[in-house]
């Protein structure tokens, strides 16, 4: 391992009684990093943060943050560590100033250097008007700065912050974000988040994590690329309403736009998009390489239909999350004990280990698509 | 060392933050003054309550006969459920335990703060025999000359029993995550530590022993009376320690659950 390694994860597991919260988990963050830790919620994002904050110990696997075993050297670790847990849990009877001291306090800062980094986060984190103020008197934003600031009293090389923006509103997550890049600058920085735009906005790396397995880990736009994939969306003409039709023969059939896009080579998947009765809007997706826009229109003119639409987009971030991770959303609908089937399309997932998730993204999203017509 | 002190600290300035250890200091005071100032003479389970006046004597027994069961009934689950359940709850724990501080220093340093809150309100209750032992007040009365080395006594046994009274409030308060279920478990759990020593009579043989071993009331008698029994307060220190060893533990599984 590397100096540069500030946390790191090998083979990581928890189980709670018979669930296995995280499954063998690999990763590691360099210095200077800003990572964002996504999942959906219930995918052990929290776990892996409590284990290498040492509130809770692994099952299996060993982790190291700043070098040194969570388990074995777990007050190194506290002290190389900020953390702020969900929902900055402070105790509400404190005024802000009391805080910082405490937290400085148990981190053994002396008198001047409390005072010279306390100026500094107030600065950051903007607490100058509520230094005074009881914690239970701020706002769910304040609060959450005040999270943040005693996280960074003592200069940690290395901030694990739990879903810092879940509690907050747009202004003052743009706020948030603004501070992390400011701290981000010379610090590690692991920060969990179920909001996509959030990790755009301030990570340069993401991994992703869904049932306790990393589906995706690496820089944000090789994750856009990773599923390999291409949207098309397609609308042809239903019916011309009281204008005049300007197609060839009749108007056509839902039946007969589904057989005949289809039909296109380099189609992976059809699905149809709601729409007024005006028009069929179908999404098609395909594999990168090809380019079915072509061909597409190709089909559409020799109908003779009438195209109103045809546009296509590369799969955002978003649409990889849901890809990846929505095999969860399955399993929570489901009661009962899960067939054989689901096993297997886990492990064949488990050894792409995030660097092939198409066969299982493909059928999830294929599963999105009926759920978003229904 | 250090750690304990400013956990200490912090858990003894919050618990004076909020109502509670007021609310809970001055109805005990207030309860305390009623039984033994208002409350005619009569004997309970053989043990004599009230009629301070009727007595007739320059003494506070009656003092000591009360406080014990005010401690475990009220304050002590009162301040014990705030310390490990209710920071559980409220997620605050996670907070702290992820700071660079060993478990064992969380629990002595909010044991000792607990601890430092039934002492504040042991000194308040000095106020009792003062007013009627001490000085003259401006109105050249006072009853009399006190024998102070029982009340002494008295204060020394009520502080070791408090300390394993905090003892057991804390095992039960890092059992669980409600503070209103660690109140009810430690006052039900004080009581019959308490109790079992009223109804030694209901047992028979062997148990009769058994019973006055584990039961605080027995072993606080000797205080009351005026003598500072050392088996006594290696028992309460015993207990105290071994609370707080479950504490320890049951705070160190949540690493395992």
């Amino acid at each position: 391992m590397s100096n540069d390694v500030m946390i790191y994860a090998s083979d990581l597991s928890k189980t709670f009684g018979s669930f296995r919260a995280l499954d063998k988990i690999n990763f590691e963050v360099k210095r200077g990093e800003i990572v964002g830790f996504l999942g959906p919620n219930g995918a052990g994002k929290s776990t892996t943060m409590r284990i290498l904050t040492c509130f809770i110990s692994p099952t299996g696997g060993t982790a190291r943050v700043n070098g040194h075993d969570v388990f074995d050297d777990s007050l190194a670790v506290r002290e190389s560590l900020g953390y702020l847990p969900q929902r900055a849990p402070l105790y509400l009877e404190m005024s802000v100033l009391e805080y910082l001291r405490f937290a400085a306090d148990l981190r053994h800062l002396d008198a001047q250097t409390f005072r010279k980094r306390a100026r500094s986060v107030v600065e950051v984190c903007g607490l100058a008007q509520v230094l005074g103020k009881e914690i239970r008197h701020l706002s769910h934003g304040y609060r959450q700065r005040v999270g943040l600031a005693q996280a960074l009293i003592h200069d940690p090389p290395i901030l694990v912050l739990d879903e810092p923006t879940s509690d907050l509103d747009p202004n003052e997550k743009a706020e948030f974000l603004d501070y992390l890049k400011q701290i981000g600058k010379e610090r590690t920085v692991m920060l969990s988040t179920h909001n996509l735009a959030e990790v755009e906005a301030s990570c340069a790396r993401a991994i992703i994590i869904s049932s306790g397995r990393i589906v995706a880990d690496g820089p944000l736009d090789e994750i856009r690329a990773k599923s390999g994939r291409v949207r098309y969306v397609v609308s042809i003409q239903e019916s011309a309403g009281d204008g005049a039709y300007r197609g060839r023969g009749p108007l056509p059939k839902k039946s007969e736009v589904e057989d005949a896009l289809g039909k296109v080579g380099g189609v992976k998947k059809l699905g149809e998009l709601p729409t007024d009765d005006r028009a069929h809007a179908f999404e098609v997706v395909s594999e990168q390489e090809v380019d079915l826009r072509p061909e597409i229109f190709r089909l559409v003119a020799d109908k003779g239909w009438v195209m109103l639409e045809l546009h296509r987009d590369a799969q955002t971030l978003e649409d990889v999350f849901r890809s990846l991770t929505i095999g969860d959303e399955r399993r929570n609908r489901r009661l009962g004990p899960q067939p054989e089937v689901e096993d297997d399309e886990d492990d064949e997932d488990e050894e792409s280990d995030g660097d092939r998730p198409g066969a299982a993204g493909g059928d999830a999203a294929e599963v999105a698509a009926k759920d978003q017509r229904s | 060392m250090r750690n304990i002190l400013i956990i200490a600290r912090r858990d003894l300035r919050a618990q004076f933050n909020s109502p509670v250890a007021y609310v809970v200091i001055g109805g005990t005071m207030l309860l305390l003054g009623l039984i033994i100032f208002i409350l005619p003479h009569m004997s309970v389970g053989g043990v004599s309550v009230g009629g301070f006046w009727a007595i007739d004597r320059a003494s506070m027994d009656q003092m000591f006969v009360c406080l014990p069961p005010l401690l475990s009934l009220l304050v002590i689950p009162a301040v014990t459920m705030r310390s490990l359940a209710a920071e559980k709850g409220s997620g605050t724990l996670e907070l702290l335990i992820t700071m660079p501080v060993r478990d064992s220093e969380v629990i002595i340093g909010k044991y000792l703060a607990a601890c430092g809150v039934v002492v504040v309100l042991l000194a308040g209750t000095l106020l009792y025999p003062i007013a009627m032992f001490w000085g003259h007040w401006g109105i050249g009365w006072n009853l009399g000359a006190l024998d102070w080395g029982p009340v002494w006594a008295g204060y020394l046994g009520c502080l070791f029993f408090s300390l394993a009274a905090v003892g057991v409030g804390m095992m039960l308060s890092s059992l669980t995550e409600n503070d209103v279920v660690a109140f009810f478990m430690t006052t039900g759990a004080l009581f019959l530590l308490y109790a079992v020593g009223l109804l030694v009579s209901l047992f028979q043989g062997s148990w009769t022993a058994v019973v006055e071993f584990i039961s605080f009331e027995s072993r606080f008698q000797s205080f009351a009376r005026g003598m500072i029994d050392t088996r006594a307060i290696v028992y309460f220190l015993s207990v105290a320690t071994l609370c707080l060893l479950v504490s320890f533990r049951s705070l160190e599984s949540r690493k395992w659950s």
